[in-house]
């Protein structure tokens, strides 16, 4: 049975205040599928998250989700100065559900032990979350958004700043909770990591293009449309990289 | 070593300092996390138009406080949210609009009298059942609120985008109406200048060693307690002023804990050392013995310099004088030391100026659990004039009647007749110094006297900082041309207008010099002085005796430095005035 439709978005635009920064997006994502979202900065990627997330309202177009999303912000934007332990920080996802007068109890502590178990963070529940790797970080927030019961997990830029088996680790845990029934959707910078999901939509204040990585990644005019041609092709035969933004090539 | 704690009056200020230390040590947390220092600080300095208002309409003081306390977080909790990260600058903004309705109030609309800003200034030691319910309120709230959005205030502060999106809002204004009302509660005990002391510095040593909120917030809690109460205890030991004897524990707290930690790092041995230097300083404040007034004979308190000079001619060696104000301090900054508490405690006799000038010395009295008789000198002396005569001021009649020596006469004969009731063995005494100082006041009266009368009448125009002198002006036949300051409280501001009027007037009239007063800075009085030609050589002594050595020493200097400095005034410094000679 194929699983069914968790996100679709129909001539989707979003922006501020009334200025559209993003138009055009059209795409659909069952549970168990992940989408790469692929674009240089400003064009456009944090825009959609947050239409995802129901904090921007369509400007035109159509979307609609399905089921709870949980987001996972960027490590390095969390405050890594509070006194919280990795439990309590996996707990503040129980948050949203409950009335302004419940304080989480027994039943919240224990799902969010299940969620850190689950990212393989039992044994670091107590620990301060200021104290823990890069990558262990970013475990303990996906804990938070698996406490939500999410559906959809909205992941931003979850490989930057991680080192090689971090990544991987990370990588094949994602995976797992797309088989789950879960749709997911990462941003990201990196084309090897956007290869590895079923889905890539790139994006540069318009979708630019949406489809299989085989079809989206090997096509260098849609790469050019969505970074402007910082794009060098790696000697050696080791694939693509995209320029970050003001960064010169020696 | 704990006697300072059997005081009726101590104990009322530890009950104080214990309840606020709840509100103070769980918000003092979150204060710390959010990065609400300024904001804190600022609230207390917000309620400052609240309290104008309050004074003015005639409601309760905290009410009016809380008011404005209430709005100036809403105000920078909304403006704050729309600029995002500049939530310093938002607090900014609205703390300097509210500064600037405070002193248009008062200026302006109300004419506020000097009682506004003393709101503003607290004592731990002036605790009655109001503030200790207050507190209460505050300290329930705060633990309620607390226990039931601690866990979001946290969610919401760690990272604002994930934690329920839309709900930060009223969260934030819970948090900010909480630290609001907190802190009115605590305007009472340390004032406005002084709460982060209570609020911020606790909370910041407690952090530099919890590692997760509940023991974070219970040591924040225990901290402010513990601080507040040796701080409290120290004050009494050195008589000094509790609220900034707390300031001073506090801040070398953290000082030595922060150190120690630093040093800790470094060094194995450093938890040890840190300990010596906690047992050291321990034992160096302990050492600051109370110095006590220690006078024999019938204690007596006087309010102002000027009363207890009378008190101390006609007392002599018989009576031991408990002074409150000191030379030169501004009435409206003045925060009563355990001594004065106490003073008033064992004080048979207490001797006030009245007419709203020494209001605050009904609370001290009666605070103290004193049975001391006060007598109001301002009700007993012959001459009056109006007070001011617009404005929400309170005081039917001119406060300063001191400058008049008929009127001085008048209040040492009564001080002489109330010492010789309470202490009738030294009656004779009493009197042989009273009739020996109202012949000096008279000699003095009759000098001022002749001094004027050899100006001509038409150059006797006085203009002076504010109206302090006009009890002197009608005896000597001067002329009050104009005062610089409209209000009498230093928190109003002469406006562009009013000034522009008074130096028309000075030119007009051909006013020859302007006195700044001695205790009030001179710099208005100056920049007129300079603008009209004016000389703004020669300053009086208005609300307080000058300090020891000064021409203004006692009574009798003072009036006839006075009566010299506004004859050289008038003269263009031709001519001097010695009324005592």
């Amino acid at each position: 049975m194929p699983a069914a439709e968790l996100i679709e978005a129909e001539g989707l635009a979003a922006g501020y205040d009334g200025a559209v920064a993003i138009s055009g997006v059209d795409f659909s994502l069952r549970g168990g599928q992940t989408l790469a979202l692929l674009g240089p900065n400003g064009g456009g990627k944090t825009t959609l998250l947050r239409a995802l997330l129901g904090e921007l309202a369509p400007l035109a177009g159509a979307l609609r989700v399905a089921a709870t999303c949980g987001t996972v912000p960027q490590t390095e934007r969390s405050r890594l100065d509070y006194p919280v332990s990795a439990l309590d920080v996996a707990m503040m996802g129980t948050l949203p559900r409950l009335p302004w007068w419940r304080r989480p109890g027994r039943r919240e502590r224990e799902a969010a032990a299940e969620a850190l178990d689950r990212v393989g963070l039992r044994a670091l529940a107590e620990q301060t979350f200021g104290r823990l790797s890069g990558g262990q970080r970013q475990r303990v927030l996906i804990a938070r958004a698996l406490v939500q019961d999410a559906g959809v997990l909205l992941l931003d830029e979850p490989f930057s700043g991680l080192d090689r088996p971090s990544a991987e680790s990370l990588e094949r845990l994602i995976a797992e909770l797309a088989e789950e029934g879960r749709a997911v959707v990462i941003a990201t910078h990196d084309l090897e990591q956007a290869r590895a999901c079923d889905l890539v939509l790139c994006i540069n204040k318009r979708q630019v293009a949406c489809g299989s990585p085989d079809r989206v990644l090997e096509d260098l005019g849609v790469l050019e449309a969505t970074y402007g041609g910082a794009i060098v092709e790696i000697p050696g035969g080791a694939g693509r990289a995209i320029l970050p933004p003001h960064h010169h090539h020696h | 070593m704990l006697e300072p704690f059997h005081l009726p009056f101590v104990q009322r200020g530890l009950f104080e300092i214990l309840i606020l230390a709840v509100p103070a040590g769980l918000l003092g947390t979150w204060i710390v996390l959010r990065g609400l220092a300024f904001f804190s600080h600022a609230v207390g300095t917000a309620a400052f138009p609240g309290l104008v208002l309050a004074d003015g309409l005639g409601f309760a003081a905290p009410l009016g406080a809380f008011g404005a306390a209430a709005l100036f977080s809403a105000g920078s909790a909304l403006l704050g949210r729309r600029e995002e990260e500049a939530t310093d600058s938002a607090v900014a903004i609205v703390l300097v609009g509210c500064l600037a309705a405070g002193t248009i109030l008062a200026s302006d609309v109300f004419g506020s009298g000097a009682n506004v800003e003393t709101l503003l200034f607290g004592s731990l030691l002036l605790i009655d059942g109001n503030d200790l319910v207050l507190a209460g309120v505050a300290a329930g709230l705060t633990l309620v609120v607390s226990l039931l959005l601690g866990q979001r205030w946290l969610a919401a502060g760690f990272d604002p985008a994930a934690a329920a999106p839309g709900a930060g809002g009223w969260l934030d204004l819970a948090l900010f109406g909480l630290i609001a009302l907190s802190i009115v509660a605590a305007l009472s005990v340390v004032g406005a200048l002084l709460v982060t002391a209570l609020f911020v510095v606790p909370a910041l040593t407690a952090r530099l060693f919890a590692e997760r909120m509940l023991s974070w917030q219970l040591a924040s809690v225990a901290l402010v307690a513990l601080e507040g109460t040796v701080g409290l205890w120290l004050s009494v030991k050195t008589d000094a002023p509790p609220g900034a004897t707390i300031a001073v524990v506090a801040g070398a707290v953290f000082a030595l804990a922060a150190g120690g930690r630093a040093l800790a790092r470094s060094h194995r041995r450093a938890p040890a050392l840190a300990l010596a230097a906690l047992v050291a300083l321990g034992a160096l404040l302990a050492g600051c013995g109370s110095s006590g007034s220690g006078g024999e004979g019938l204690r007596v308190v006087a309010t102002t310099t000027q009363i207890g000079d009378f008190v101390r001619e006609v007392g002599g060696n018989a009576v031991s004088v408990d002074q409150i104000l000191q030379p030169n301090t501004d009435p409206h900054e003045y925060e009563p030391r355990p001594s004065d508490v106490a003073g008033a405690a064992e004080a048979k006799l207490v001797f006030a100026n009245g007419d709203e000038l020494d209001s605050w010395v009904d609370q001290i009295v009666s605070d103290s659990g004193s049975d001391a008789e006060i007598v109001d000198l301002g009700a007993i002396v012959p001459e009056r004039r109006p007070g001011e005569s617009s404005g929400a001021e309170t005081s039917r009649y001119d406060p300063h009647w001191w400058h008049d020596p008929r009127n001085a006469e008048a209040a040492v004969t009564a001080i002489e007749r109330r010492l010789a009731a309470a202490d009738p063995s030294h009656r004779r005494e009493f009197q042989r110094n009273a009739r020996a100082y109202l012949a000096k006041l008279r000699a003095l009266d009759a000098g001022i006297a002749r001094c004027m009368s050899t100006v001509p009448a038409s150059s006797r125009k006085l203009v002076t900082d504010h109206d302090a002198f006009g009890y002197f002006a009608d005896r000597y036949g001067i002329e009050v041309v104009g005062a610089v300051i409209p209000s009498q409280t230093t928190q109003a501001q002469p406006s562009a207008k009013d000034l522009s009027a008074l130096a028309q007037l000075i030119e007009r009239e051909h006013v020859e010099a302007i006195f700044p007063e001695s205790s009030l800075s001179p710099k208005v009085a100056e920049a007129i002085a300079s603008q009209t030609g004016a000389s703004a050589d020669y300053t009086l002594y208005g609300d307080t005796l000058g300090p020891e050595g000064s021409s203004g020493a006692t009574y009798l200097t003072m009036e006839a430095a006075n009566a010299n400095a506004m004859v050289r005034g008038f003269t263009g410094g031709r001519q001097g005035c010695r009324p005592l000679s």
